[in-house]
């Protein structure tokens, strides 16, 4: 109590954001456990008896395909994530201090720029009628347009565009603290460019490749409105199931079981970041 | 290795990442009403924009909205960063590990616990929902920006104003929060970009009483090829372009 | 506990502040693209109430978000299907239509009042009907004419079909193609047509309840289910775009104004229905959005190009086999909306 009083502004705060979680972070995910193991109810949503029904649902066959197909999706995104910005974020830190921050700056942009907006820009260039097939069209190169939008492939290519400044950024931050000290080590030390790339650098960028991972296939795992917009509102994604069982077909327990299935697989992810992260620490050490 | 490798490749990616929004904005002065071709240029579209009366009421609702969840949210994760930087107190470990989580997850699993949770306690959805919701994925942003600052600064001086006697409080208000200030603008700058900015929350916790513009939009996208949508695109690129320089230009000239 | 109390007083006093200030509001919940801007500019400019428009693409969205806002009034007006209409009036979600404050009900087709979902029209005003028909580019389909549901089979049509996003509407072509009603309560019988429709979906490109023209206009898909309003409206921008009656019947559907429960302006709901009824309002909303009204004295004010086109007002020869959706009840619904669900995730 003593102490209490004589630090009233830090206990304030700390009730304040313990408040603020407890309540709006801590509780409703605790409702959303609860709600899952519940039954259907077409009037109030939700009744007992207690069940595991809908967990049982999620891997009927049918409902196993979609998230294996989310799944798929997100990983084809991830994929090309990696792809593009492994190599952009190692080509970014070898310029100039001041041209960094500039091109930093111009990734950033697009990413303060609504996402629905750009996710209808992309319409406008994937479309049949759209501006890829007019100019291939013009060029001569095909004949017939190609069917672009509506597809599996336009969704990925919407969520690539949406996600990549999330993977360049943390590849970013550690290809920038290695770049100078240990590439230059390891170079004195008489390894050659392969393996010095396979052995230093891949090793030392995992947590960097981790995080970016973490942060690209959660997130395309639930962006329902690509797929409404690019897929042609066909339950694409797992995000789409979740929304559909909360905003259309009213099943509460199953769109929660839904969401708690991306929660394990975010918990997976943190577990293996913060793994990377530490045999990281130990080999630093040694 | 050849030296324009590298350039020619991070050259292609900004093209492919700015060709989309370069189309917005050149099809919002296109004077075509269907879609693709190019039929002059005018303005027409920013004009049917500002007199669509909902579309104008939706904008406002949008920006009282991000503002007071800014607001709300630099408050109180400010004061967390503070309490997270300067004290020892059970559970801190705690409280980091849940805060990062919160950033982590998935946007539609925060939606639907808030939205079941505002159900469970009678709020009608609309602007307390919302706002309620904002702050909340706001909040770790602001947190990891302010927490960002405070690790690079110098801890001598707080305990140079506490040695001098000053309180807990006086000390904050009067030593830290200057130091940090730029972190607040920063943090506030990007929390109201998240809310302006939300789809798949605002899906869910909102009501008819309080519209929002990414709803809006999103009806609007969903029933096709819109002209007005590139207006309101290219607005809102303007917008977020200037957000986005002012607080590059405060973080910046913190520094010198 | 404290929190919860002070966070509760906080929404109390701070929604209460916001209602207060504002001029009168109508909250309209309707389909998108269903009414004129020029109908609701027009009762703005009379009234004063400003009508705030919010839209959803299926009934099973109207009524989730209904349920989900559970009776907080929030909405003053909505537009379900007639089966909606019974379901809703049934479970209790609906005010009670005050016919002595509305104008111009008389002059409703008695063919559409009094209906089995709603018996003396106590809950609900008929706003339009239509029909859900099949559509194709002319100048994108080749060789034989179209004439069935059943022509979307086709393998040539692979990844070219376009389906409305409406559970009802998929099923009963799928139901019509095998032969049975499409107002079906057998379990039996919607399994066999889910079986039948995921042999449609390899062809199927997109779902659009939004605005089906879209995708045609588009050129996205060429051949698909449209409705008749959105089909009036597409061929003025595709002269190609042809509205088909099929042999297997069209679907008939009515769409009828309700008070959802507990609206806060109901008064304006009953304003609005009534300057929606009068002949001249409802001649321009079916001349401009091309579905046809139920007001018979406005179809004597409308031009003769709308008033003969077959789309539009279909001639009895085009209804031979059509049917009525009707209420199947809430035992086939969750039949259906299963098979709905697993037809959408399917690949």
């Amino acid at each position: 109590m003593h102490r209490v009083l004589q630090q009233p502004f830090k206990t304030a705060v700390l009730i304040l954001v313990w408040g603020w979680l407890l309540l709006l972070v801590l509780t409703p995910n605790l409702l959303v456990v609860g709600a899952s193991v519940m039954t259907r109810d077409p009037g109030t949503f939700l009744s007992l008896p207690l069940n595991l029904d809908s967990y049982r649902q999620l891997f009927d066959p049918l409902y196993l395909d979609v998230f294996l197909n989310s799944l798929y999706m997100a990983g084809m995104t991830t994929v090309f994530c990696l792809l593009i910005g492994y190599p952009f974020a190692w080509a970014l830190s070898g310029l100039g201090k001041q041209r960094q921050t500039l091109l930093i700056f111009l990734l950033i942009v697009p990413f303060w720029t609504n996402s629905l907006v750009r996710t209808y820009a992309l319409k406008l260039l994937l479309a049949t009628n759209g501006l890829i097939n007019n100019a291939l069209l013009g060029l001569g190169l095909i004949d017939e347009p190609l069917r672009m939008l509506y597809t599996e492939g336009a969704v990925v290519i919407g969520l690539v565009y949406l996600l990549l400044p999330f993977m360049i950024l943390p590849l970013y931050s550690v290809f920038d603290d290695l770049r100078k000290e240990l590439l230059m080590a390891s170079h004195d030390l008489g390894a050659g460019k392969l393996s010095t790339f396979l052995h230093v650098t891949i090793p030392l960028t995992l947590p960097g490749v981790l995080a970016g991972v973490m942060l690209v296939l959660l997130p395309a795992m639930g962006l329902f409105f690509v797929a409404d917009i690019l897929g042609g509102s066909r339950n694409l994604l797992v995000g789409n199931v979740i929304k559909n069982q909360f905003l259309d077909a009213r099943d509460w327990p199953f769109g929660a079981a839904a969401s708690i299935l991306l929660t394990v697989a975010m918990a997976v992810l943190l577990f293996a970041h913060r793994l990377s992260q530490r045999r990281l620490g130990d080999e630093a050490r040694a | 290795m050849n030296r324009w490798l590298p350039k020619t490749y991070l050259t292609l990616v900004y093209v492919l990442l700015y060709l989309p929004i370069l189309v917005l904005v050149v099809f919002s002065f296109n004077s075509s009403r269907t879609g693709y071709r190019w039929g002059g240029l005018s303005l027409q579209w920013y004009e049917s924009l500002f007199n669509n009366h909902a579309m104008v009421q939706a904008m406002w609702n949008s920006l009282w909205l991000a503002l007071t969840a800014a607001t709300i949210s630099t408050i109180i994760g400010a004061l967390t960063a503070l309490a997270l930087h300067r004290y020892r107190f059970r559970g801190k470990r705690v409280l980091r590990g849940m805060l990062f989580v919160v950033m982590m997850s998935p946007e539609i699993v925060l939606a639907i616990s808030l939205l079941a949770l505002f159900l469970l306690v009678g709020l009608q959805l609309g602007f307390i929902s919302l706002l309620l919701a904002h702050v909340t994925f706001c909040l770790p942003f602001v947190v990891i920006t302010v927490m960002a600052r405070l690790s690079g600064f110098d801890e001598s001086l707080p305990e140079a104003a506490r040695d001098l006697g000053a309180s807990d409080f006086t000390m904050t208000r009067t030593v830290l929060i200057p130091v940090i200030m730029p972190a607040l603008l920063a943090g506030w700058l990007l929390g109201f970009t998240l809310s302006l900015d939300d789809v798949v929350v605002s899906t869910f916790v909102s009501g008819p009483s309080y519209e929002i513009l990414p709803l809006r939009i999103y009806s609007m996208v969903r029933v096709g090829l819109k002209p007005e949508v590139n207006a309101l695109g290219t607005l809102l690129l303007v917008f977020s372009l200037a957000m986005l320089m002012l607080s590059q230009w405060i973080l910046t000239r913190s520094k010198r | 506990m404290k929190k919860l109390a002070l966070a509760g007083l906080l929404a109390a006093t701070l929604t209460g502040c916001s209602s207060q200030e504002e001029p009168q509001v109508l909250n309209l919940y309707n389909w998108s693209e269903y009414m004129p801007q020029e109908v609701l500019d027009r009762f703005e400019e009379e009234t004063g109430i400003q009508v705030v428009y919010t839209t959803y693409d299926s009934n099973e969205a109207m009524y989730a978000r209904l349920k989900l806002l559970d009776e907080s009034g929030q909405y003053d007006l909505a537009l379900p299907s007639t089966y909606y209409v019974n379901k809703m009036r049934k479970e209790g979600l609906l005010e009670k239509i005050n016919h002595e404050k509305l104008e111009g009900f008389e002059k409703l087709d008695p063919e559409l009042v009094n209906l089995e979902i709603d018996p003396d029209n106590q809950y609900s005003v008929p706003y339009l009907w239509g029909t859900t028909g099949l559509a194709y580019d002319a100048s994108d389909v080749e060789g034989n004419e179209v004439k069935a549901w059943a022509d979307l089979w086709d393998d040539k049509y692979e990844g070219r079909v376009m389906l409305t996003n409406d559970m009802r509407e998929v099923f009963h072509i799928g139901l019509r193609v095998l032969g049975h009603s499409g107002n079906s309560t057998d379990p039996e019988e919607i399994k066999a047509a889910y079986e039948k429709l995921t042999e449609l979906m390899p062809s199927v490109r997109t779902f659009n309840s939004d605005a089906p023209r879209m995708p045609y206009l588009e050129g996205e898909t060429d051949i698909g289910m449209i409705w008749n309003g959105e089909a009036v409206m597409g061929e003025e921008d595709m002269p190609s775009l042809e509205y088909v009656y099929p042999e297997e019947g069209i679907i008939v559907w009515l769409d009828s104004f309700v008070i959802p429960k507990n609206a806060e302006n109901a008064e304006a709901a009953h304003q609005f229905i009534s300057f929606v009824m009068r002949p001249e309002i409802s001649a321009l909303i079916s001349e401009d959005i091309g579905y046809a009204t139920p007001n018979l004295a406005a179809r004597e004010l409308l031009s003769d190009e709308v008033a003969n086109d077959r789309t539009s007002y279909p001639t009895p020869e085009d209804l031979t086999n059509a049917e009525f959706q009707k209420d199947v009840g809430d035992d086939a619904m969750q039949v259906y909306t299963r098979y709905w669900e697993m037809l959408k995730s399917g690949q």
